[in-house]
């Protein structure tokens, strides 16, 4: 249970850990527009550069970094087997068995797909989840998104349940390690039996969670109404977002890079994918 | 022999990520069998998370945590020399040794969790069943017991911990707070096990609740002369209810011993920070002020006859 990183801040004081949340965001749909870009084997090569500079930058152990990156690996193995055996190519195949055909530009997207789902995975984790508090994370979101206000979509709203829930995921998380300890304590054996069995031993364990989710649920409606609380408008903020020199300049290396990648697409060194 | 055995263990949490934290520092002790050990200390002293160590929920990041003289975390190189001559394992080939070896491990890591009952902090959380009387049972259920037996020590159980007959067939849910404490425990009891571990069983609850529920584990303890932990951060109960106290601080074993020699030294636990009894720390200052009294008296009960006696004497 300890093991899920989702969402998991590690606590810092780099440049990435000071960005303004909202910048963040940008860059990061950005970068993410970045990792499509790339076609040649020199941009490839950049964005990979990319990747290590920004966990230089965020001064993230590269461990923890690779670690985001290990939930993936079965959707990156996935779509590494069907570049390979899927992508038509010009040259003669490297391999024939019956109606298998493994081309060298198969193996060629094939690895890069991989670079690239790599990097997008990093790259967002160090970018977004890695460097910003969730609570950062949904201020920006709600001041980027404050402009659908003016057509009536409550957008505070969303965003409050957002934090929400980013909040107590940690929470219920440690709550299930509680309730699997006390019933393991009583003998409950999740691991071995038939998948029904299996199925079964779970009801000890997802009865009290749900209970205890709703009460909590119930307690902090309480708590927010105990407090007034009654929403966005005219609500003032303990930390108000503003935006900082190192802002323009990280945004500034972010474009360039997304500028640079292009070019080097023209670059035909190596293999291009199509 | 001691019935459990802590050696040089040691435990960290989060190891190795900037939220790395030693619960347990190379703690050595010995923990009596047949009578209740209270295990004092402040929130973060390492307490709770010993507790867990003592039923294989967690295992230690050094040393042995020895169960009648048996490491409890002990894997198949750990084990193999000592059992390779017994006839079981003699005839094997070394390969097959080591397989039934691990089958026997993990056998008795099984019946572990029914020997060290372990009762949570606020335990109430894990009740599920329909009705208390099937929660109570899902313990002995999971040891593969007869329906009869099953009953039997449900009904044992809801005994220890005064649970009425018709609460039984009530929705766990549907009680009072306190009601829903006590039906934890008696699931942990009906196990019947050997070393009852309890984490601040009686917190959050009102005196009376606080009674039932340290009355319920004394009368455990003694009808079935069981070992019994109690990790609380009350001296008060302690005093009250153990005969042994051991005091935690800083991930480390302060003191231990039997309660009297623990409580002959209420100056230096207080400098450390922990709460003394009140009773205690008023007959300290009336000692203070010339009176004779004794230094070991802790419980209301002692302190009231002795006061009687005393003013008894100066009235005559």
């Amino acid at each position: 249970m300890k093991g899920i990183s989702f969402g998991q801040y590690y606590p810092g004081d780099s440049l990435l850990h000071r960005l303004d949340p909202r910048i963040k965001i940008v860059l990061t749909i950005l970068y993410i527009v970045c990792t499509f870009l790339c076609k040649s084997a020199v941009s490839f090569a950049l964005l990979l550069l990319s990747v290590f500079v920004l966990i230089l930058v965020s001064r993230i152990p590269v461990k923890i970094v690779l670690r985001s990156v290990r939930p993936l690996l079965i959707i990156i193995a996935f779509t590494f087997v069907i570049n390979i055996f899927w992508t038509q190519g010009d040259t003669p195949p490297l391999l024939e068995i019956g109606f298998v055909r493994i081309y060298a530009e198969g193996i060629w997207n094939a690895v890069f797909m991989f670079f690239r789902i790599f990097s997008l995975v990093t790259g967002t984790g160090i970018f977004l989840t890695y460097t910003t508090t969730p609570m950062d994370l949904t201020d920006g979101l709600e001041s980027l998104l404050s402009p659908l206000k003016k057509l009536h979509v409550p957008v505070h709203v969303f965003a409050m349940m957002m934090s929400i829930t980013l909040r107590f995921i940690p929470t219920l998380s440690e709550e299930t390690e509680k309730i699997m300890n006390a019933q393991r304590a009583r003998g409950a054996d999740f691991t071995s039996g038939s998948l029904i069995r299996r199925a079964k031993a779970l009801i000890p364990i997802l009865i009290p969670l749900f209970v205890s989710a709703i009460n909590r649920a119930l307690e902090l409606a309480n708590a927010m109404e105990c407090r007034c609380y009654h929403g966005g408008e005219g609500r003032t903020r303990l930390k108000v977002l503003k935006c900082h020199a190192r802002d323009l300049v990280v945004s500034l290396a972010v474009i360039a890079f997304g500028v640079g990648l292009v070019l080097l697409n023209a670059v035909k060194f190596g293999y291009v994918m199509k | 022999m001691d019935k459990i055995c802590l050696e040089h263990v040691s435990y960290v949490y989060s190891a190795g990520t900037p939220f790395e934290q030693k619960a347990l520092d190379d703690v050595t002790l010995g923990i009596r069998g047949g009578c209740i050990t209270g295990i004092i200390g402040h929130t973060g002293s390492g307490k709770s998370t010993m507790m867990q160590l003592l039923n294989g929920l967690a295992k230690p990041s050094a040393g042995r945590v020895l169960l009648d003289g048996v490491d409890i975390n002990a894997d198949v190189d750990d084990v193999f020399e000592e059992w390779k001559g017994q006839p079981q394992y003699a005839s094997l080939s070394r390969h097959k040794a080591k397989r039934a070896m691990t089958a026997e491990l993990k056998k008795r890591k099984k019946e572990l969790c029914f020997r060290v009952g372990l009762v949570m902090q606020y335990p109430e959380y894990q009740l599920f069943e329909e009705t208390v009387y099937r929660d109570i049972a899902y313990g002995p259920q999971n040891m593969g017991l007869s329906e009869e037996e099953i009953r039997e020590r449900v009904l044992e159980a809801a005994d220890f911990t005064d649970i009425d007959e018709e609460l039984l067939n009530k929705s766990p849910f549907d009680l009072s707070g306190g009601q829903k404490r006590r039906v934890a425990l008696a699931g942990v009891m009906a196990m019947r096990p050997e070393v009852l571990v309890l984490d601040e069983p009686a917190a959050g609850l009102d005196p009376l609740g606080r009674t039932y529920i340290f009355g319920g584990i004394r009368d455990y303890q003694r009808r079935t002369g069981s070992t019994v932990l109690i990790v609380s951060h009350s001296m008060e109960d302690m005093a009250k209810y153990s005969d042994d106290v051991i005091v935690m601080a800083n991930a480390r074993v302060l003191r231990h011993g039997t309660r009297e020699e623990v409580f002959a030294h209420v100056d230096e636990l207080a400098e450390s920070g922990l709460d003394i009894p009140q009773i205690t720390r008023l007959m300290k200052l009336l000692r203070e002020r010339g009176l004779p009294i004794p230094k070991n008296i802790y419980t209301v009960d002692e302190a009231v006859s002795y006061l009687k006696k005393l003013f008894g004497e100066v009235a005559r």
